[in-house]
């Protein structure tokens, strides 16, 4: 980077080139006042404030917009500078409440002062929750500003509370355009702009409305830049103490600062200095957390059922009635399914319960109803089943292809990269039936007919091959086996994928010369690719294409499954899974099931368990009879809700470990009351392979106890050793020892920040892109392909496509967000997505009360009528209990990841007329 | 298609249409010719041709710039010139195809001017009219003169021969002609318009953008939407060339949507270029493609600014980025882009299509070519010029303009819309090119000229610009945001009576502020409009702050009515004229003598400045406000006295010294407070110049005494006859303060040689002798020198002493006479001579004759009192012979120099002007010792602000205001007033004037004075 000399008031300053007057004066510790300049925007250059003379220019040069030149000689303090300064500010002044800035006696304000009892609260600082953070009052403090020559003129804008966890009080608002500019520049939405002109300028949504009928996704980035009390969170309780930690809901897994305050948390911050968020969050990372952390509801006491209910117990009486029961079944008739919310401590020992306790392998966890193609699919190309490519760099990515992924809304904060991205340049392609928000700033959208994901992807990389697009020198050093996959191309024509997939063929011609031609470029799926019964297909084929044009193992490429839960990652890593131990080692692997019954000083079953949907289907052949369940729903996250109830029903002993009575808990003989994120210590790996710590910030609930306490109770109860760890991070230290990618992690490295694994040694440090010199399993294997149709088509019956997905507002079943207010202000019921013309041939209207049927169950719901769904498609989210979804989807199971096809099922809609 | 070949067939259908052997009829059809109704006037021409079976050509074209002569049409028949006649109706359009087409009158009544070889008796030359003589017309050259629907007619009259010369050279070429050209960008910021294109052509790029800037959006402008309604095609090729020379492929205009016909008019025009190959790809065969897209704005101001400008192309809130980076860099789309304005553009195609030396040969050194201007506001002709840089404004206000109308006075003239500022008269003289306007604190702006006359108040001129200003700021930078809206508040202030002293310090501080810190044109510019008024005009704002005294009598909320707020005593006229008009003239007298004591008087004689401002004047005539006072006076019943309050003796006394109009009425107001008042006279007589200055005709000395005698009765004691030389002996009597009203009695000399000969007498002695009843004697002929009343007083007098032959000799022309339009009227009803351009250069006596010498005189350029200044014509002396020589030139004040009192200018007194007090404790002075020779309202007015001062001083309240009229009964304002002018006033026949002194005017009678006053639109009951 080239460097250039200026001098700023007489002292010589080195600045890189590109820098502004502002960022060098700022570098070199040299104080310019100013109140729009963000470092995280772009210059904007209105409020005035750091004007400067600089030597050869005409005058007052705003030093935000000025970029340094070699030579230049500025002036931050001149008698110029200074008069511009004091009038904008006291011009604002004039527009803002603000006796309190320039009154003699501020040092000495009470707040029970008398003048506050004569006048308006508005007027005063000291009443105003931004009092002391407020940039304003900075900027008047360092211009020593102690009287006002103009008039207050006063506007009286109703403040916009219309929000449910901030309000927009335009009375403070100084239009330095933070907010506007963040809203389209961080976060791409654009929900807010400037309106009016004049005096009559202020911040507004489209139609002037209220922010929450407009596009407003609630994330509260703008709450976060407002220099002034303008934008702020409706609960102003200010913390007392913070405590870095890491987000409970999605899988990108960002850095928060959690502030307490008597035990509670009442704030919740973005970590500005952190990969991946860098202090983005979402609107439920930053909402979301203290809503259900100190829901009412919570469990605070073990729950154990008599005669039918559900009563309160000691931990005593609930683990002894525990330990006596599994106790006494075979290693064949338990079950346990794990949490890919939990830590990764807590999986460890939950696995280890499972198979050093109850001698089983039968363990599994939620990430089988997603992310199991991944494993498989990745596995089988690479050697390993992970995103391949870190979250901070793809915006550095000139091609993107976004597929199966609703990224905006359920990975929000990459969502903010990809946007970021296409505003640098970055060509966007999304392959998507549904148009999502990202369809917005794509170049390309591909709107594939669902299930045809194959088809759509070998019909780009036969233009690519046809096209000699591809990267010869990588396929041929790094890959194998590409001639066979290249005859399995001879089958694509365009003429059938475009048949096949209803993408016209031009366009896929387009979207593969884009992808091959945009280098680097980054693939980033999400479950729309794994939730098929072809769902490991699906993933091979991201292989291939990334193998294809040589897009792997270099910085901003890569294959990049978004993971769904914030630690389904370090739940599969750490052996949630019954077919591996931690690490993905086999437990059909003689010598590996050697280490480990060296290590845990016991015998282990020789054979893989059962997975997740296998062993319900075992129970409700009454062949598995219990099952210990911590921090799952099963109820409303599995396919066929009928069929999973009678499972579960059908159980002789049911153990739930969970922070609430979920719809599942309901069915147990035992509930066990589990800790928070906040209340505990631990570990989450991320999507992107980063361990990041969980801190405990508060103390737990109640009775509660952390998942791994209580696991460790009970193993300490049944079998007496293995169990005794008196923190995680002793537990991290065994896991460490027994699994390789682990091998350098332990709570003192992660103490400054996460690690990406692999980190096999302490001194290693760790692996943000993989397979950059080789693939984890030596050579990247290309896998021929052939295109299979969904398991469930549409018929007479059952016309109609149901797909499933997320919604931006809610989590997973809704356990957490269901419980927070706000996010049940903002959304509150699932909708039926349908076409217009398909609404219109079934005579229903928007916001009309529909019943959707399908082969296993039928939901009720209201509609809303968009063009977002294709024809013949409908589309629903899976997180609310009021129309559980999953009544409806099909079991169906991708013959190697055993993932149910949630994506894709055949249903009906019927309009349920109103008043029955 | 080759240009060669389409230009053939254009020139062959010119000609064609040239020598048609149909009579051909072009009608103005712009928006403005639409606006006064030119579409009105078609449809009449096309009903009329066809009743009398005629086969015309009508085209429709557009302005040709005589705005105040819209709608327009000039007709042309067979081997005859075009004749152009203005301010149709349907009616009169029907008529002259009768006369001028069927029956071949030309109609020269009607006729502006013609056009062509032969000329028509009657018809002037039009180009030669003074509005359009001084004119050069570049990028106006086609607008009016041909069809801007018809690409043929632009080609046929060279047009596109540009674009092919540019296709001729190379690219920097074309940049190196536009630079010698010395052409800068039109759109008001000056910027040299070849060094612009230069870098963007040397900008790596290589997509890149031209833009036209056609968002006309000041006040009052109307430039760039005459120029695309008449003339699209000049402009495009602009663009044609811009885009070559800069390697650009794409342009845009972005234009108003308000401006409906001059879209259409492009479109029309991009669609015919596209049928000849003219826009598009490969335009005319040759390598260079350039399309163009038309991009309507939403007519937000701020778009004008070039970076808003893109932002709002680009579908973005329009509002301004800082630069650098500049367009030329990073533009639209973040491309290197060039922004001109709609005039640049039709400059460059006459540059290319001429020479650059030949557009460089008009203008000045630094601004070449010429400019346009949309001429604007209180001028008698307005419309849309175009004159080489470097004209004196003035050239441009009554040359090209023709003056103020309604013989009103100039009072500033705006350039450069509302980023501009307002030149007073005095800088007439400027040459309007970028630096001088620069210099004088003004811009050029794109062509906004709004002239005001002095019936426009500058604080509001102020106000209005900023108003503007705030309200079409972007809202982005603080300085303009909040800025403007301070400095609008302030100015509202004042406008309203509720500003503080400081305010114009502030102001000033403000504005500077805002100047410097704002972040686009709008904001750095916003602040002109006060910041000139405020260096031209600080007085108007100081009145209004301190004495909440609008002169134009414009701003609400000071004025109640405008009459009463121009009246310097403050008469509430609309209540007195209500009064006559419910038939109770004494009820009208005691509301005038609420605030003077010689109702009487000023009923005869006032020079009423109530009546200039009378709103009734916009709609007809102004109400004859003083008419009815004198009818109200006449009809006196001393009511008045009912109410009169006189306070307890205060024991003080006062000294007033001199009884004229101010003295008496500090002498009236006094007493009445309870003071002891003694008037000092030096002549025989009490009145002042009342007395001795205007004679009998106008006010008879019994109405005089009869109202002294009123001021008497209160207990003044006026003592005659003695001349007070020295204010201590007057304290020294036990006086307790002293006013000094002693007037301006003393004539202003002519300065020339023989003027010290008896028989040349100033106007002030001449007219005071034969008050006095003197015997004067002034002989057969008389010369009276100047063109105030003095100097009508003293021919009418002579003519009344028996001269046979009374000249008048003025410096300057009629128009600027300071005498009273019906004063004049009057003299040269009774026989008066008046000789203008004429001054007096040397008096030789002989034999009790006297020959006066004198030389002509022209007008030359405007001097400080924003008149022309009359300049000797050379060589131009001749000699008249007189018996008698008044001199009429001025009066000054004669101060004794024991007095003490410092003099200025003119030997007046120099006094604090709110509180009248003279440097010296105890003494006040008002009047004509004051202010020089003014009037008897003025002096009336004086003398009342005297005596709350010294009643002040002595202790008392310094109230004088009293309510002496009974409570009248509820009336509301005149919404709506039917046409009625005001009914003549009554005067003797001239014939029985001459030999005798007789009152002139006759007065109202009650029927016309009840009639009248019902006229009154009672402005003070306006909500």
């Amino acid at each position: 980077m080239d460097i250039v000399k200026l001098t700023i008031n007489g002292q010589e300053i080195t600045a890189d080139k590109g820098m502004t007057v502002l960022e060098a004066a700022q570098s070199a510790g040299i104080y310019i006042p100013k109140l729009c300049y963000d470092p995280d925007l772009k210059p904007y250059g209105a409020c005035r404030l750091c004007v400067v003379e600089i030597e050869n220019i005409r005058g007052l040069p705003t030093a935000c917009t000025t970029p340094v030149s070699d030579g230049m000689v500025v002036h931050t303090e001149t008698p110029a500078v200074s008069e511009v300064r004091r009038t904008a500010v006291q011009l604002l002044m004039t527009d803002h409440p603000c006796d309190c800035l320039i009154c003699h006696r501020r040092e000495q304000c009470q707040p029970f002062d008398i003048c506050l009892r004569s006048v308006a609260v508005t007027d005063r600082c000291v009443t105003c929750p931004k009092n002391g953070q407020c940039e304003l009052q900075e900027v008047i403090d360092y211009l020593g500003i102690t009287e006002l020559p103009f008039s207050r003129t006063t506007r009286s804008f109703p403040v916009d509370t219309s929000n449910p966890f901030f309000n927009l009080d335009r009375n403070k608002c100084i239009l330095c355009g933070r907010c506007v500019r963040t809203c389209n520049e961080i976060t791409g939405v654009g929900a807010i702009d400037f309106a009016f002109r004049g005096y009559s300028s202020r911040v507004s949504t489209f139609g002037d409305k209220p922010l929450v009928d407009s596009t407003c996704q609630s994330c509260g980035e703008c709450v976060v830049h407002c220099p002034v009390a303008a934008l702020m969170p409706k609960d102003t309780t200010q913390p007392v103490r913070e405590v870095a930690t890491t987000c409970p809901y999605c899988g990108v897994g960002c850095q928060i600062y959690l502030g307490t305050r008597d035990n509670r948390v009442v704030t919740v911050r973005g970590n500005k200095d952190k990969p991946p968020n860098n202090g983005h969050l979402c609107v439920k990372g930053r909402f979301g957390i203290t809503g259900f952390i100190h829901h009412p509801e919570r469990l605070t006491i073990p729950l154990i059922k008599k005669n039918g209910e559900l009563t309160q117990a000691t931990w005593d009486e609930a683990l002894g009635l525990i330990a006596g029961r599994l106790d006494k079944y075979n290693g064949d008739e338990v079950g346990i399914i794990a949490s890919a919310k939990c830590t990764n401590e807590e999986n460890y020992i939950i696995q280890k319960f499972a198979r050093v306790v109850l001698g089983t392998n039968n363990i599994d966890h939620s990430a089988r109803l997603c992310d199991a193609p991944t494993l498989a699919g990745l596995g089988q190309s690479f050697g390993s089943g992970a995103m391949t490519n870190p979250i901070n760099e793809i915006h550095n990515a000139r091609g993107i292809l976004a597929i199966g992924t609703n990224t905006t809304e359920a990975h929000p904060i990459i969502g903010l990269e990809v946007k970021r991205a296409v505003r640098s340049g970055a060509k966007l392609i999304v392959a998507n039936p549904r148009e999502i928000d990202l369809v917005r700033f794509a170049e390309i959208w591909l709107r594939q007919r669902p299930g045809t994901d194959v088809a759509l992807l070998m019909g780009m990389m036969r233009v690519i091959v046809d096209e000699g697009l591809l990267d010869p020198t990588f396929i041929s050093e790094r890959c194998e086996n590409f001639d066979a996959f290249k005859a399995s191309l001879s089958s694509f024509g365009l003429d059938r994928v475009e048949r096949i997939t209803g993408v016209p063929r031009d366009l896929i011609t387009d979207a593969a010369r884009v992808y091959a031609s945009s280098k680097p470029a980054t693939i980033l799926y999400g479950s729309g690719i794994t939730q098929h019964c072809h769902g490991t297909d699906n993933v091979i084929a991201t292989a291939n294409l990334a193998m294809l044009t040589g897009n792997i193992g270099k910085p901003s490429t890569g294959v990049n499954p978004l993971r769904g839960q914030n630690n389904a990652q370090g739940a599969c890593d750490l052996g949630a899974l019954p077919d591996a131990y931690p690490g993905a080692q086999s437990v059909t692997d003689p010598s590996t099931r050697q280490r480990f019954e060296a290590a845990w000083e016991c015998p282990l079953p020789s054979f893989p368990g059962l997975t997740l949907t296998e062993m319900l289907d075992s129970a409700s052949k009454e062949k598995l009879k219990a099952i210990y369940l911590v921090g799952e729903n099963p109820l409303l996250s599995n396919p066929d809700t009928k069929h999973t109830r009678k499972a579960l029903e059908k159980l002789e002993f049911l153990v739930v470990q969970d922070i609430f009575l979920t719809e599942t808990a309901r069915l147990a003989d035992v509930v066990l009351p589990g800790a928070t994120f906040a209340e505990k210590d631990g570990t989450f790996t991320n999507t992107e392979r980063r361990v990041q710590r969980v801190r405990k910030a508060i103390e737990p609930t109640g009775n509660s106890h952390p998942d791994w306490w209580i696991t460790c109770a009970l193993g300490q109860r049944i079998k007496g050793k293995g169990f005794d760890f008196e923190h995680p991070s002793r537990i991290m230290d065994e896991i460490a020892s027994l699994t390789p990618g682990y091998g350098g992690i332990s709570f003192e490295r992660l103490e400054n920040g996460g690690l990406q694994l692999p980190s096999p040694t302490p001194d290693h440090p760790g692996t943000p892109i993989l397979h950059t010199s080789a693939f984890t399993r030596g050579k990247g294997q290309f896998i021929p392909l052939d295109y299979k149709p969904p398991a469930e088509l549409p018929d007479d019956d059952y016309p109609l496509i149901l797909t499933t997905g997320r919604s931006l507002y809610h989590f997973n079943t809704g356990t957490l967000t269901g419980k927070v207010t706000g996010l049940n202000a903002l959304q509150d019921k699932e909708l039926v997505k349908i076409n217009p013309g398909d609404a219109r041939a079934l005579g229903i209207d928007d916001n009309d009360m529909v019943k959707v049927i399908s082969r296993r169950g039928e939901v009720t719901a209201r509609t809303e009528v968009s063009e977002t769904s294709p024809a013949g498609v409908i589309f629903m989210a899976f997180h609310l209990a009021k129309s559980p979804v999953n009544m409806l989807t099909s079991p169906a199971l991708d013959p190697v990841a055993r993932v149910p096809e949630l994506k894709l099922c055949a249903v009906r809609v019927e309009r349920v007329p109103p008043g029955v | 298609m080759t240009l060669d070949e389409i230009r053939t067939r254009a020139r062959t259908k010119w000609e064609l249409l040239e020598h048609s052997d149909r009579p051909r009829i072009f009608i103005g059809a712009a928006t403005c010719g639409r606006a006064a109704g030119a579409l009105g006037v078609l449809e009449a021409l096309e009903a009329a041709l066809a009743q009398n079976n005629i086969e015309a050509i009508i085209t429709q074209v557009g302005c040709i710039g005589l705005c105040y002569a819209e709608p327009l049409i000039s007709i042309v028949k067979p081997g005859r010139p075009h004749i152009y006649y203005g301010n149709l109706t349907p009616e009169l359009a029907s008529q002259l195809i009768n006369d001028y087409i069927v029956n071949d009158k030309p109609r020269p009544d009607l006729a502006l001017g013609s056009v062509g070889e032969q000329s028509i008796e009657g018809i002037p030359q039009l180009w030669e009219l003074p509005m359009l003589k001084p004119q050069v017309r570049i990028a106006l050259r086609n607008c009016g003169l041909i069809d801007p629907g018809n690409i043929d007619h632009y080609i046929a009259n060279d047009g596109y021969s540009g674009l092919v010369k540019t296709l001729e050279m190379t690219p920097e070429e074309v940049i190196e002609e536009i630079k010698k050209s010395g052409l800068r960008g039109r759109g008001g910021a000056g910027f040299p318009t070849g060094l612009k294109w230069e870098f963007c052509r040397k900008s790596p790029g290589e997509v890149k953008y031209v833009i036209c800037n056609a968002d006309e959006g000041d006040p009052g402008a109307f430039m760039d939407r005459s120029l695309l309604e008449g003339d699209p095609h000049s402009v495009l090729e602009g663009m044609l060339v811009g885009a070559y020379a800069m390697g650009a492929t794409e342009g845009y205009i972005y234009i108003r949507a308000e401006y409906p016909l001059a879209i259409e008019r492009l479109k029309s025009a991009l669609r015919q270029m596209a049928d000849y190959g003219l826009v598009g790809d490969n335009i005319l065969g040759s390598n260079f493609s350039f399309h163009i897209k038309i991009k309507q704005g939403a007519g937000a101001f701020v778009c004008g600014e070039e970076t808003a400008l893109m932002a709002s192309i680009e579908g973005k809130r329009g509002m301004p980025r800082s630069r650098p980076p500049f367009p030329a860099q990073t533009g639209l789309w973040s491309k290197p882009t060039n922004i001109n304005n709609v005039e640049t553009w039709s400059n460059v195609s006459a540059i290319l299509g001429r020479s650059a030396k030949w557009y460089a040969s008009y203008g000045t050194e630094k601004s070449k070519g010429t400019k346009t201007f949309s001429l604007a506001g209180k001028v008698n002709r307005t419309g849309l010029i175009e004159v080489p840089m470097g004209i004196p404004l003035e050239e441009i206000v009554y040359g090209i303009g023709g003056g103020i109308p309604n013989n009103k006075q100039f009072k500033a003239v705006q350039t450069g819309g509302p980023s501009g500022g307002c030149l007073p008269a005095n800088r007439l003289n400027l040459p309007v090119d970028y630096e001088s306007l620069a210099e004088a604190g003004s811009i050029m702006g794109s062509g906004a000229m709004v002239i005001m006359d002095e019936d426009t108040c500058i604080v509001d001129v102020a106000r209005y610009f900023l108003s503007f200003t705030q309200s079409e700021s972007c809202g982005k930078c603080v300085m303009c945001r909040l800025g403007t809206k301070q400095m609008l508040e302030i100015l509202e202030n004042i406008c309203n009576g509720k500003s503080k002293p400081e305010d114009i310090d502030l102001l000033l501080k403000l504005s500077e502020a805002v100047k410097t810190g704002s972040l686009c044109g709008l904001g750095q510019t916003a602040p002109n409009p006060i910041l000139t008024t405020i260096r031209y005009f600080r007085d108007e704002y100081e009145e209004h702050i301190k004495r909440h005294h609008c002169r134009a009598a414009v701003c609400k909320g000071l004025v109640t009515a405008p009459c009463s707020h121009t009246c310097p005593a403050g008469v509430d006229v609309p209540r007195y004229i209500r009064f006559i008009a419910r038939g109770k003239p004494a009820e009208a007298v005691a509301v005038i003598r609420e605030k003077i004591p010689f109702p009487a008087v000023c009923g005869l004689v006032c020079f009423h400045p109530c009546e200039a401002k009378c709103r009734r004047g916009q709609l007809d005539d102004p109400l004859a406000i003083r008419a009815l006072k004198r009818f109200a006076a006449e009809h006196d019943s001393g009511l008045w006295k009912q109410r009169l309050k006189r306070a307890p003796l205060t024991g003080k006394r006062v000294a007033i010294v001199g009884s004229g109009p101010a003295g008496l009425t500090a002498a009236y107001y006094l007493a009445k407070l309870g003071h002891s008042v003694t008037a000092f006279e030096a002549l025989p007589e009490p009145g002042g110049m009342m007395r001795v200055g205007i004679p009998d005709y106008r006010l008879p000395k019994d109405i005089l005494k009869a109202e002294i005698r009123e001021i008497e009765s209160l207990g003044v004691e006026i003592k005659t006859n003695v001349r007070v030389d020295s204010t201590e002996g007057l304290f020294k009597q036990g006086y307790n303060a002293i006013f000094l009203g002693t007037g301006a009695h003393q004539g202003i000399k002519l300065g020339v040689d023989g003027e010290d000969s008896p028989r040349v007498k100033d106007c002030v002695s001449f007219l005071r002798e034969v008050s006095l009843g003197q015997k004067v004697d002034v002989g057969d002929k008389v010369a009276i020198i100047g063109g105030g009343n003095a100097a009508i007083d003293s021919s009418r007098t002579a003519l009344r002493l028996g001269a046979r032959e009374v000249t008048i000799l003025y410096r300057r022309t009629r128009g600027e006479m300071p005498a009273s339009p019906e004063e004049i009227e009057e003299a040269l009803a009774e026989g008066v001579q008046i000789h203008f351009l004429v001054t007096p250069s040397r008096i030789t006596s002989q034999d009790n004759k006297l020959s006066l010498e004198c030389i002509r005189m022209k007008l030359g350029t405007m001097d400080a009192s924003g008149r022309r200044r009359p300049e000797p014509i050379e060589g131009s002396e001749f000699s008249l012979d007189f018996d008698t020589i008044i001199p009429a030139i001025g009066q000054r004040p004669e101060i004794p120099e024991r007095f003490k009192l410092t003099t200025s200018r003119g030997n007046t007194l120099q006094i604090d002007p709110y509180s009248l007090a003279t440097e010296r404790e105890g003494i006040f002075a008002g009047g004509d010792a004051v202010t020089g020779p003014a009037s008897v309202i003025e002096a009336i007015a004086a003398g009342r602000q005297a005596a709350i001062s010294i009643d002040k001083y002595l202790g008392g309240s310094g109230a004088i205001d009293e309510i002496l009229a009974p409570p009248e009964k509820a009336a509301t304002f005149l919404e709506e007033a039917e046409e009625k002018w005001r009914p003549w006033m009554p005067a003797l026949p001239v014939a029985q004037r001459l030999d005798n002194f007789t009152q002139v005017e006759l007065g109202y009678d009650e029927e016309k004075a009840v009639e009248e006053a019902e006229r009154c639109l009672r402005c003070d009951l306006e909500e």
